[in-house]
């Protein structure tokens, strides 16, 4: 089974927050996913990224493929495999 | 930066969040399914391609048509920029209101003079924010 790293918009309208979820690479439009390893909040100043360091290497060490705008985002928060 | 082979970066996602939240409903049901699993949920294009089963390059030109007409009602009626002016301000009223606050509870001597001119300063803000729409 695929399993990608994703952004999920949350959040009510005009005041976004995403997760960093993964998920099966077959269904992202349905919601479900495995496990949330993180969030990305743009409305407070400045804006606020937190992530799970040791559960994304775990994910990634496992084959689990990040998108571009997550591989960025774990990226500056310094995580690699 | 954004990445130069999908020019998808977060900064990116959150301004296209927030053209769609005020425009989104102009759009077909199609362009939204579209623009939501490319922005929303944060599919490749060849996903969504795969989805669909329409070439890549149909997805990327869709896309290419959905932004130019987010973007023209942008230009047009500048409601995003507008929003974004008045979440500024309202956040200086909370920080002025904080400092009153503050002053108050501390309960001693405050000058009323610097008081009055915070209250005054919440006025002027309150009433830019309206003249912005």
């Amino acid at each position: 089974m695929a399993v990608k790293i994703r952004l999920k918009r949350m959040g009510k309208k005009k005041a976004p927050f995403y997760r960093v979820v993964v998920a099966d690479a077959r269904s992202p439009r349905d919601g479900r996913f495995i496990e949330e390893i993180g969030t990305y909040d743009p409305n407070v100043e400045p804006s606020a990224v937190k992530i799970d360091a040791d559960a994304a290497k775990k994910w990634l060490n496992n084959g689990a493929q990040p998108t571009d705008v997550v591989a960025k985002l774990l990226k500056d928060a310094g995580i690699e495999k | 930066m954004a990445d130069r082979k999908t020019g998808k970066d977060i900064h990116k996602i959150v301004e296209q969040t927030l053209l769609y939240d005020f425009y989104g409903e102009l759009l077909t049901e199609h362009q939204k399914n579209i623009y939501e699993d490319v922005v929303l949920n944060d599919m490749s294009l060849s996903e969504i391609a795969e989805n669909y089963e329409i070439s890549r390059q149909a997805v990327s030109d869709l896309m290419k048509r959905i932004e130019k007409l987010l973007f023209g009602y942008e230009s047009k009626l500048h409601l995003v920029e507008k929003f974004e002016n008045a979440k500024d301000k309202v956040r200086e009223i909370r920080v002025e209101a904080e400092v009153i606050q503050d002053a108050v509870g501390e309960n001693k001597d405050t000058d009323r003079t610097v008081l009055k001119d915070r209250v005054k300063r919440i006025a002027e803000i309150s009433d830019s924010i309206l003249e912005d729409f």
